[in-house]
């Protein structure tokens, strides 16, 4: 699979309480398998996801982050979703501007009865940050 | 509640004590009955508001029919996301008890006094110690369809209704004893061992067939096995194979190397003497072992195992299998006497022994009394087998013998005589060929061997050859023979038949009798005139104490599998005569009945598809010709592929089998197979039944092939398919091939609407819309047409759904009623026949055959059998369908005081309105209990808090097993070990169970022991454990917010299962993050606040009036304000406004008026509006200004707005320019003027529907109310022309029943489509008697395809009602939201419909949405409800995880006043900010929801949400990585 020479990408995960933490639940009751590069970080709401939190996980070593959040529409804090997507599409500016990438970032949104999506998720990025490689900061190590 | 244990209370039915008082003190606790939506609902208002609740589910599990939803209507939210935190809520609240497995069987007494009668039904599984981790689950062997996924899938005996089920216990399904077991004397569980077979789990097998018999590779050879002549599979072809199956079993496991057996300690004085080592005696001396007794068995012969032994042939039963079975015994630690014949039985109470039991068997062969039976070459059967047995064969070669005696062990004789090398064996019997008591399979393979039967022959002599020798038989045919009760002969024989049998060799083989020699008179042992030992039946026990007697001995001959009973029997007799304790037993209470399936049943069945019918699997057998020449075994067992497909036929009669893997796999000792069912009381002052529906059982239209076609499914189970969690993980597949479904029709109105229902089920129109539109997400291009009679999308935002499934999603709709159904049997296809919409030009009719993949059955609702007869034992009155009737103006009363009645048992409704029935039934319940509010609330107390503020952190860490979870896949010793390495970690350890009552006390006991401050436990979902583990620190003093969890199975052992290697080290990660954040924690605490205990509630109309009343009773101050002078609303001035259901709701409302005014809590403000308000939740300020323009500022906690709706008044159809052109509620009250003066009604009438803004939202109430005016006027004129123009009649629920009734009365419906809309034509003349014929109205008549000119007198425009003008302005002062109609907008539209997003305000009645009379009395009780959950509590509690605002950095942008969802945050002019300048964000803790948005938006990062304060979540990412030496991104500027 891996095109980097066995190379198992650090990948962190955002998600809410609700939709997100609940889907990663049933992904766990269904047995549906993912790789384990993924390590989720528990918010009250994705609309409490911060540029700042998105930048430190690079910072520290993160080949890849994503946000997982409840569906459009369906957030449980009205809008905090939304919200948080406007913030990862900035972040995602950021990351480009410092040669970072803003296709190693990502946000799904999904409900909690998605196990297999939040598999999937978790797999595609596991995936794209293989082919992309460690993060850039890490490079220069 | 009466009996936490399991013991049973047989007082039922219950007497009411002659003592007790005639009315009684009320009694503050409520019974909810029914567990689905609206029964928590109901039960969390009650609780939250201060009563205790008894929540009585007869299912294993709450969520009803909701969790079972995919998504919901209009907004597809996930289901079981919103469903979900009401589930925990109400499973871990104080004051909710969940009484789940339970049915109310009666309920005695008087509002404000019940008592409830409740049947217990057995789970089977401990609910305070299963701990859910499914271990059990994966090793039932029973499958059986899932009830849950509604057939399409399987689960296990043991299960849990769903995942996210509450309780998360699991429950076993029995459904009785299957009939194996029951026939079997030892009661063997061969459902069980056959299940396992299947399973191809050999080993659990064994273990299951051992559990009550220690000779299964005896008894899988030999065993008479009366189980399978009473197997069920016999009524479909044949008896399941179940002695072969025991053979198979044995087979495998003996094959395999003898595994140790480990020696019982004895623990016990008592000494045991056994004489005779047959299969009585060894099961004897082995339950006596294993009971901690020292047993002696003494033998005479010089090996054991007695007629297993030395009576059955090796070819039948070889000897290896015996010994080892012997041996499995002995090596328990019993010691064996052989060689070693007990000759005085006193000697052994000399020896010590305490206890003899006499199992001796029946040694000794019989002779009959004839001339000849001296003569050389008679022999006896037992002796004959014997010394063959032993090595020592009589030398028979070449002779020829003659067995007498027709039964099994003359069979044995004559078959063992053919391998010895008899020249001829002949066997002559008593008994005709049919009667002869030998198996048929015996004699048949006797026969094959070559033995010749001579039956129905009487021995006369045995002939002497003149040397002394056997020479013949002389025989007499038998006439008739028959043995009477005491044994005794009674023969008949034919005259002059005298012959003889050829022979020199004679063996008798007429029965064996037991040598009691060692027992003569004189011991006190007595005996019976049939040579057996006299014993007590029941106990085995001989007329010496002490001595027992079981087996043969003690009731002659019998099967080796009776005597293994009696060996049982017998131990336990012992066990008890040696403790001293009587033997007499009492018989067990309340066994499962036996499963007898009946034939209708099993047709079914087999109709289904369940059963397939397939004869029994043959086992292989050596041929005659080799079988003759050896001693070798016959029956040569079954090869693997053979016994799992024989064992695949079981048909698992009773369900679970208790075949105990359950037992055994759990760590917890949960499970309880011997539980049995409890009747118990409850006292509660009030009860609401909210028990739900059933739906439609679709196979009893049969026309739509449902249960033959497999792919023609219900709406439910499509529901189902859709699911991600469901059977095909939200693939839409097709039951018949699990392809994809690419063309899917929907029928609707199934079980609705038909000539057996005269209701509409409400739902079903919006939830096929939403299968349709989310069957199109999963797979885009799919075609789905649906065929209806009228889309009734009646509700807030349903016109709009509807709309968007066919323009965004292209769904097709034809209007119609299918007239067939059929499948293409070349490929499962379904052929829907039905007619075309519009039709042909020339008008004929259009019949269109369409074919699909998968055809969705959308059913309706029905009350289920169960539940109409509930409502007959509580004596409140159904109607016809079983749906619940209640009192007029009190919609949520049912006939008798003191129960109510919430949800679909009512009347079909959907989920919203359900839970605001719940909400309003809660609300009744708590105005009759008022006074005693909080006498049965529990409060859980817990010590003082220890401050740890400015200690280090001392973090303890608890890593759970949870049985095979997490220990099956994760090292979790390892992680304990590396979670004493990580910094501030100052103890750890792990548990099996970490969510285990002990384990939980000993984290309260750990943490005081080592001083901890901090606790992470990493095991499963903090969604459901979070409180429990917050609770356990809490009860040592810490602060709950101090905890943090680890989920290292759903995130870790469950989701890596292939590598425990990278497992583990995500789980130290996990722990590590963890330990990280937990150590940066601090205490956060809820502080108390006043709280203003009244309620303003806007609008003076029938809501508000409702809602204020019911909040006085409750004891609630209530501010009411109405801005117009007069209160009742729009409902004041008119009179008998619902004909039809005969509902004078002008009268209500007077009489409603009057109690409000009367009642001393209720100030009424009239002529006043409100201008301001201030505040939040529990502490609001109002500013009111009357007519006169003075204000008044009241105090309140809670707000109710009520300000209804109005009338649309716009331009169309001629409305307000021409007199004969009306609204519905103008012709309303002509109506009334016409029913005074009958003579001046008109004759022609003309209602046009779909008004002005209801051509965007549905109006709701036009259908009906037209339909009702319609039927007014036919009342007055029956000649009347009345035509309704529509684009669909939208009468949900029972308001179908009014256009039934109109349709009857000859009201004639013009449907009209959105492209021809009617037109009006008023002319010139304007006056009320000129010129008639000017008034006309041209409408386009799609079935005939022509337009349609009609001449009324009047025309009704059916105006809806819109948001009145004032909504917006009143919503700027609330800051609550309205929708883009100006309806005001609730939280969320399925689960809180009445509350807004801020707290502490609420919505009833017209103000939300059109509402009829009804349906605005249970909201306005339910806002009354959800408001007492705020007002019922002393003081609010206020902060936790809420946002606080340092001011020293806040700019005051107003970011976070804008952003707020909730409307929380305000600039404070007395905060400094930034600057030193006056204005600073303040966030109101009480107010704030904790989502944590303003916290990320704020730019000058003023704001921190405590519990997630960015240090807080940093820490946690950066004890993600190891690598310490990484380019800072410090440079970078982020914003």
């Amino acid at each position: 699979m891996s095109n980097n020479n066995g190379f198992e990408p650090q990948i962190t995960a955002f998600g809410c309480i609700y939709c997100g933490y609940m889907a990663a639940d049933t992904a766990g009751t269904l047995g549906w398998e993912y790789p384990a590069n993924v390590k989720y970080v528990k918010l009250p709401c994705t609309g409490k996801i911060d540029v700042r939190y998105i930048l430190s996980a690079f910072e520290q070593g993160a080949d890849g982050v994503y946000v997982v959040a409840c569906p459009l529409g369906n957030c449980h804090h009205v809008k905090g979703n939304e919200r948080g997507k406007k913030r990862v599409e900035r972040a995602k500016k950021i990351l480009d501007e410092i040669g970072i990438g803003g296709e190693r970032l990502e946000i799904f949104f999904m409900s909690g009865g998605q196990g297999k999506t939040f598999a999937a998720a978790a797999e595609t990025m596991v995936e794209r940050i293989k082919k992309l490689g460690p993060s850039p900061v890490k490079r220069k190590v | 509640m009466a009996g936490d244990g399991y013991t049973q209370q047989p007082n039922y039915p219950i007497t009411p004590s002659p003592n007790r008082p005639t009315t009684p003190a009320p009694i503050g606790a409520v019974m909810v009955v029914g567990g689905g939506i609206a029964g928590i609902q109901a039960s969390l208002d009650l609780a939250e508001a201060g009563f205790k609740v008894y929540l009585v589910e007869t299912k294993s599990a709450i969520g009803g029919h909701m969790a079972q939803l995919d998504k919901t209507f209009p907004t597809n939210d996930c289901a079981m996301c919103t469903i979900s935190p009401k589930l925990v809520e109400a499973g871990r609240h104080l004051n909710i008890e969940i009484l789940v497995d339970t049915e109310v069987l009666d309920v005695k007494g008087q509002a404000g006094n019940f008592t409830a009668t409740l049947r217990r039904k057995p789970r089977y599984v401990d609910l305070t110690k299963c701990v859910g981790c499914g271990d059990c689950e994966k090793v039932c062997p029973i499958v059986l369809p899932d009830s849950f996924n509604e057939g399409l899938s399987k689960r296990r005996a043991i299960y849990r209704l769903y995942p996210q089920a509450i309780p998360s216990a699991y429950a076993i399904e029995k459904r009785g004893i299957s009939p194996c077991r029951d026939a079997c004397p030892v009661n063997t569980r061969a459902q069980g061992y056959i299940a396992l077979v299947r399973e191809g789990r050999y080993e659990d097998a064994l273990r299951v067939i051992k559990e009550e018999n220690p000779f299964p590779g005896i008894c899988g050879r030999i065993c008479n096995h009366r189980c399978e002549t009473a197997c069920n599979r016999g009524l479909v072809d044949e008896p399941i194979a179940i002695k072969d199956l025991k053979r198979f079993i044995v087979d495998q496991v003996y094959a395999k190397p003898r595994p140790r057996v480990e020696p019982v300690p004895r623990t016990r004085p008592e000494r045991v003497a056994i004489i005779g080592a047959g299969p009585c005696g060894l099961t004897a001396a082995m339950d006596l072992v294993k009971q901690g007794y020292g047993v002696t068995v003494f033998e005479a012969l010089p090996v054991a195992g007695g007629m297993l032994r030395v009576g059955v042939p090796e070819y039948r039963l070889p000897s290896w299998i015996v010994d080892r079975e012997v041996q499995d015994i002995i090596d328990l630690g019993v010691e064996l006497r052989l060689n070693t014949p007990v000759t005085n039985l006193d000697d052994l109470f000399k020896e010590g022994f305490n206890a003899v039991l006499i199992a001796v068997g029946a040694h000794e062969g019989k002779k009959l009394r004839i001339p000849g039976v001296d003569l050389d070459g008679v022999m006896v059967n037992t002796i004959f087998l014997r010394d063959t047995r032993l090595g020592n064969p009589p030398d028979i070669r070449g002779r020829t013998v003659l067995v007498l005696g027709g039964g099994n062990v003359a069979m044995d004789v004559a078959r063992t005589a053919v391998r010895l090398g008899a020249k001829k064996v002949k066997l002559a019997c008593l008994e005709t060929r049919e009667k002869m008591p030998a198996h048929p399979w015996e004699i048949e393979e006797a026969e094959e061997e070559g033995v010749e039967i001579f039956p129905a022959r009487s021995f006369t002599r045995i002939l002497d050859d003149g040397n002394g020798r056997v020479a013949g038989v002389e025989c007499v045919n038998v006439k008739f023979m028959e043995f009477d009760s005491e044994g005794r002969l009674n023969l008949e024989t034919f005259e002059g038949s005298e012959h003889v049998i050829p022979c020199d060799t004679v063996i008798f083989s007429i029965g064996q009798a037991a040598g009691l020699a060692f027992i003569p008179p004189d011991t006190g042992v007595g005996t019976t005139r049939r040579g057996t030992v006299a014993v007590n039946p029941n106990t085995l026990a001989a007329t010496r104490p002490g001595v027992f007697a079981a087996g043969d001995v003690a009731t002659g001959t019998a099967f080796v599998i009776e005597a293994v009973a009696a060996g049982h029997r017998a131990a336990e007799s012992i066990h008890l005569y040696l403790q001293g304790k009587p033997l007499e037993r009492p018989p067990r209470a309340l066994e499962l009945p036996v499963v007898k399936l009946t034939r209708a049943e099993i047709n079914q069945r087999i109709e289904k598809g369940e059963i397939k019918p397939q004869p029994r699997v043959k086992m292989a057998a050596l041929d005659p010709a080799t079988r003759v020449r050896t001693f070798e075994e016959v029956a040569r067992g079954y090869t693997e592929e053979e016994a799992r497909a024989e064992a695949a036929r079981c048909l698992a009669c009773g369900i679970c089998s208790e075949c105990l893997s359950c037992y055994y796999a759990c760590g917890t000792k949960a499970i309880l197979h011997d539980q049995v069912e409890r009747i118990e009381e409850v006292q509660v002052g009030a009860v609401i039944l909210a028990p739900g529906y059933e739906v439609y059982h679709a196979e009893l239209s049969e026309e739509f092939g449902f249960g033959r076609f497999p792919n023609v499914v219900t709406s439910l189970q499509f529901e189902r398919l859709l699911s991600a969690s469901g059977p095909t993980h939200g693939h839409v597949q097709r039951p018949s091939d699990n392809q994809p479904a690419k063309k899917i029709a929907f029928l609707q109105c199934i079980g609705s609407r038909d000539q057996k229902h005269d209701y509409c089920s409400a739902v079903c129109c919006m939830y096929a819309a939403k299968e349709a539109m989310i069957a199109k997400e999963h797979l885009p291009g799919t075609e789905i047409h649906i065929f209806m009679m009228d889309a009734r999308a009646f509700s807030k935002g349903y016109e709009e759904y509807y709309r968007r499934a066919q323009e965004r999603y292209g769904v097709k709709y034809t209007r119609c009623r299918v007239s067939s159904l059929k499948e293409n049997p070349a490929n499962g296809n379904l052929i829907v026949r039905y007619q075309a919409e519009g039709g042909k030009t020339n008008g004929s009719s259009t019949l269109v055959e369409e074919e699909f993949d998968l055809v969705v059955l959308s059913v309706g609702m029905e009350i289920s059998p169960q539940v109409r007869e509930l409502g007959a034992k509580l004596g409140v009155q159904l109607d016809d369908f079983g749906f619940c009737k209640t009192i007029p103006f009190r919609p949520l009363e049912t006939s008798r005081p003191g129960i109510f009645a919430a949800g679909p048992f009512v009347e079909p409704k959907d989920i919203p309105e359900s839970v605001v029935d719940a909400s309003g039934a809660a609300a009744s319940a708590e105005a009759l209990l008022a006074q005693v509010r909080g006498a049965l609330a529990r409060h859980k107390e817990y010590p003082p808090e220890r401050d740890v503020r400015g200690e280090p952190p001392r973090v303890g860490v608890f890593i759970c097993h949870c049985g095979s979870n997490i220990g099956g896949y994760i090292d979790v010793p390892a992680v304990t070990e590396y979670a004493r390495t990580l910094p501030n970690v100052v103890y750890a350890e792990n548990n099996l169970y970490t969510c285990s009552q002990d384990s939980i006390a000993r984290i309260t006991e750990k943490v005081k022991e080592q001083n901890l401050n901090r606790v992470v436990v990493a095991s499963c979902t903090p969604r459901t454990h979070e409180p429990l583990f917050q609770d356990s620190i809490r009860a040592a003093g810490l602060n709950p917010y101090l905890f943090e969890m680890a989920n290292i199975r759903n995130q870790c052992s469950w989701v890596h299962s292939h590598d425990r290697e990278t497992a583990t080290q995500k789980a130290k990660d996990l722990v590590r993050m963890s330990v990280a954040r937990v150590s940066r924690l601090e205490p956060l605490y809820k502080i108390e606040m006043p709280l203003e205990h009244s309620a303003l509630v806007i609008g003076g109309g029938l809501a508000g009036m409702t809602a204020a009343l019911n909040l006085a009773q409750q004891g609630f101050p209530v501010h009411l304000v109405e801005q117009s002078a007069r209160l009742g609303g729009g409902l004041a001035s008119l009179s008998a406004y619902y004909a039809h259901t005969d509902e004078d709701w002008g009268a209500h409302v007077r009489d409603l008026i009057a109690r409000v005014n009367a009642h001393p809590l209720i100030h009424v403000h009239r002529e006043t509006r409100l201008v301001e308000t201030s505040g939040f939740v529990g502490n609001f300020a109002s500013r009111l200004r009357n007519a006169s323009g003075q204000e008044q500022t009241v105090k309140h906690g809670v707000i109710i707005i009520a300000t209804g709706a109005q009338e649309w008044r716009g331009e169309a159809y001629g409305l307000g320019q021409d007199a004969r052109v009306v609204t519905q509620r103008e012709f309303a009250e002509r109506l009334t003027q016409w029913e005074a003066a009958p003579a001046t009604a008109p004759s022609s009438v003309v209602f046009i529907q779909c008004v002005g803004p209801a051509e965007k939202y549905c109006g709701r109430l036009c259908c009906t109310e037209s339909l009702e005016n319609a039927l007014r006027l036919k009342k007055l004129n029956p000649r009347a022309q009345v035509t309704i123009l529509t684009k669909d009649i939208r009468t949900y629920g029972f308001r179908e029943r009014v256009y039934n009734a109109a349709r009857a009365a000859g009201v004639v419906i013009v449907r009209y489509d959105e492209a021809h809309v009617p037109m009006v034509e008023t002319g010139q003349s304007s006056a009320v008697g000129g010129q008639r014929s000017t008034l006309s109205v041209r409408v386009w008549e799609p079935v005939l395809r022509e337009e349609l000119v009609l001449q009324p007198d009047v025309v009704v425009v059916a105006a809806p009602l819109t948001p009145r003008a004032d909504a917006r302005e009143l919503a700027g002062i609330l800051k609550v939201p309205v929708d883009m109609d100006g309806w005001f907008l609730e939280a969320h539209v399925k689960l809180r419909p009445v509350d807004f997003a801020t707290e502490g305000i609420f919505v009833a009645g017209a103000a939300h949405y059109p509402k009829f009379p009804r349906e605005a009395i249970a909201q306005a009780q339910a806002a009354a409800a959800r408001a007492a959950t705020i007002l019922a509590k002393e003081k609010l509690h206020a902060g936790g995880v809420v946002a606080q605002v340092d001011a020293s950095k806040c700019t005051g942008c107003l970011t976070c006043v804008r952003i707020c969802p909730y409307h929380v945050p305000r600039i404070d002019a007395t905060r400094v900010a930034v600057g030193g300048i006056y204005g600073a964000a303040y966030i109101e803790a009480a107010a704030c929801q904790g989502c944590g948005t303003c916290a990320a938006e704020c730019p000058a990062k003023a704001i921190q949400l405590l519990h997630y304060r960015d240090d807080q979540v940093l820490a946690k990412v950066q004890a993600l990585f190891t690598q310490p030496d990484l380019i800072p991104l410090a440079a970078v500027e982020v914003r």
